[in-house]
């Protein structure tokens, strides 16, 4: 049984090293980009199916943050919807043989959970000013200061772990399994692991949602975004 | 455990650039488009509210037409009743006097009706009268005939007027009419009355007259001067149609 | 035997971590599944959102387990003492 906790290096590009989850990840990337390329390229007024499923997730995805945040999603909009579709399809790729999910190397989602972390400190910093976004960590008193710094730490390191468990685990018990008996029985498994992948990338967007709603403060602004438009 | 830095390294790039280009080609153009939908769909719901708000005040201006035109009906056939209950009334009221008119005239036709026969009436009592005076004066003496007149006769020619007595039997003879033949004496008395009366003797042409009944009768030229029942009893007659 | 003494004692405690590790969140998925029960019961008409609810509940009490998973994980393939 191979060791899940290492990754296998593919090719050198230079001197850099190039490891099993860049590579999938770029092969991802050029994926999700013809696909938004190609299904962006004709917008109608009158959507068509593809443009239909399109608005409902971004509609969706404003949903969620407008409803966590109370504020305007639209400068979150991106940050959020990218993470949580690049987690589902990244946990998904567990289904493809030969594939191992970006998202059960802890490098991946460690970068994940930096981008959080540096997106948190930037949103604060931008939403409150500087003395703003410093002074929370005042609240509610001074004594909490150390406190409060090390939660920054933990729970950035909670979701690096969560995320990174959840999925390894997944794979990992599918790798038993099929080292057990090859046919059939790994595929409840891998069900399962199409749930969890999808609930543990919802469990990701929404704590980056509520780290940086938490850290921006709640400048409440606009209306909630009608559904009834976009709605097939 | 061992992290390997440059996948860290690699995949935050990767992860950055990623999200910049969903950023451009994903959530950008779909948020704009959902944008666009819902402006299109409240420029929509505006049209279709400024057509609304058209279609209600045109349905006003239409009901507001037909409240005149009702109204101008009503007053057209309030005019109409009211020219029809003027041309009933005329028509009644002519009719009522034409009514009337008619009863006038059947009421005087009526009461023309019974004056005549009242007249004939009373003709025929006089006439009655008279015969009833003829057969009973034939019970009494003939001579009570004109023996008792000669001296009404003479009273009244005596009451006459000086010029008619004067004219009375100036221009000739005098036609003196009796109820019978004037017998010598009666004649006698007579001239001798009128002579009294008169002034003068007028010659006297005597005619028999049995219509009289009793009586005599002087007719002058100027002065007829009466005295017998036929007299009195058209008098009478006259008097009672008169009254009646 | 006694050179393997590391690899003996990280096995055990691999197991020992899973083990007790797994018993908490067991215990508290139980509960939340019980309650989410008992909520369906009562409202049936409240059960999509109660259960979309409890799947992100269960997901995130799974979360204590698989940190006890990881743990013992390290203790096998990346031991420090080995």
């Amino acid at each position: 049984m191979d060791n899940p906790l290492t990754v296998d290096t593919l090719f050198h590009l230079g001197p850099v090293p190039i490891t099993t989850p860049v590579a999938v990840t770029w092969a991802l990337m050029i994926g999700l980009t013809l696909f938004a390329w190609l299904s962006t390229r004709r917008l109608a007024l009158v959507p068509g199916t593809l443009q239909t499923v399109l608005e409902l997730f971004v509609t969706t995805v404003d949903g969620q943050v407008h409803d966590t945040m109370q504020r305007d999603p639209a400068p979150f909009r991106a940050l959020i919807g990218t993470i949580f579709l690049f987690v589902l399809v990244a946990n998904w790729t567990a289904v493809l043989p030969g594939v191992e999910p970006p998202t059960a190397h802890i490098e991946t989602d460690a970068a994940l959970a930096m981008i959080v972390f540096v997106a948190t400190i930037a949103y604060g910093i931008s939403g409150r000013g500087w003395r703003g976004y410093l002074a929370t960590f005042a609240e509610p008193s001074w004594v909490m200061i150390p406190l409060n710094l090390v939660e920054q730490i933990t729970r950035t390191f909670s979701l690096v772990v969560r995320l990174f468990g959840n999925v390894m685990s997944g794979v990992f018990v599918v790798g038993i399994v099929l080292s057990l008996a090859g046919l059939f029985l790994p595929i409840p498994l891998m069900a399962l692991d199409l749930l969890t992948g999808a609930v543990q990338a919802y469990i990701f967007a929404v704590l980056a949602t509520v780290f940086i709603g938490a850290a921006a403060g709640e400048t409440p602004v606009a209306a909630k975004p009608d559904k009834e438009d976009t709605s097939p | 455990m061992t992290i390997d830095w440059w996948t860290l390294g690699l995949q935050t790039v990767n992860l950055v650039v990623l999200v910049w280009i969903l950023a451009r080609f994903l959530f950008r153009p779909v948020s704009q488009i959902i944008a666009e939908r819902r402006a299109a769909a409240h420029a929509a719901l505006d049209d279709a509210d400024a057509a609304r708000r058209m279609a209600e005040s045109a349905r006003d201006e239409a009901r507001a037409e037909a409240e005149k035109t009702a109204a101008l009906r009503a007053q057209i056939l309030a005019a109409a009743r009211e020219e029809a209950t003027g041309e009933k009334d005329r028509l009644l009221n002519e009719a009522r006097a034409a009514a009337e008119l008619l009863r006038a005239e059947g009421a005087s036709e009526l009461e023309r009706m019974r004056r005549a026969q009242q007249r004939a009436l009373s003709r025929e009592a006089g006439e009655l009268a008279a015969d009833i005076a003829g057969k009973l004066l034939d019970r009494i003496p003939d001579s009570a005939r004109i023996s008792g007149f000669i001296e009404g006769l003479a009273e009244a020619v005596a009451a006459l007027p000086e010029a008619s007595r004067r004219d009375l039997g100036a221009g000739g003879t005098v036609r003196l009419r009796a109820a019978r033949d004037l017998t010598g004496t009666e004649r006698t008395l007579l001239e001798q009355s009128l002579k009294d009366a008169l002034g003068h003797a007028p010659e006297l042409h005597i005619e028999t007259d049995p219509g009289l009944i009793a009586g005599l009768e002087i007719v002058g030229p100027h002065a007829i001067v009466r005295n017998h029942l036929r007299a009195d009893l058209d008098r009478i007659r006259e008097e009672m149609a008169d009254n009646g | 035997m006694t050179e393997n003494i590391v690899e003996v004692v990280s096995i055990i405690a691999a197991a020992l971590a899973v083990g007790f590790g797994a018993i908490g969140p067991a215990l508290g998925e139980g509960r939340a599944v019980a309650a989410a029960m008992d909520a369906i019961a009562r409202q049936p008409e409240a059960a999509g959102t109660l259960s979309r609810t409890l799947f992100v509940g269960l997901a995130m009490i799974e979360t204590m387990a698989i940190y006890t998973l990881v743990i013992a994980l390290l203790v096998l393939f990346a031991n420090p003492f080995v």
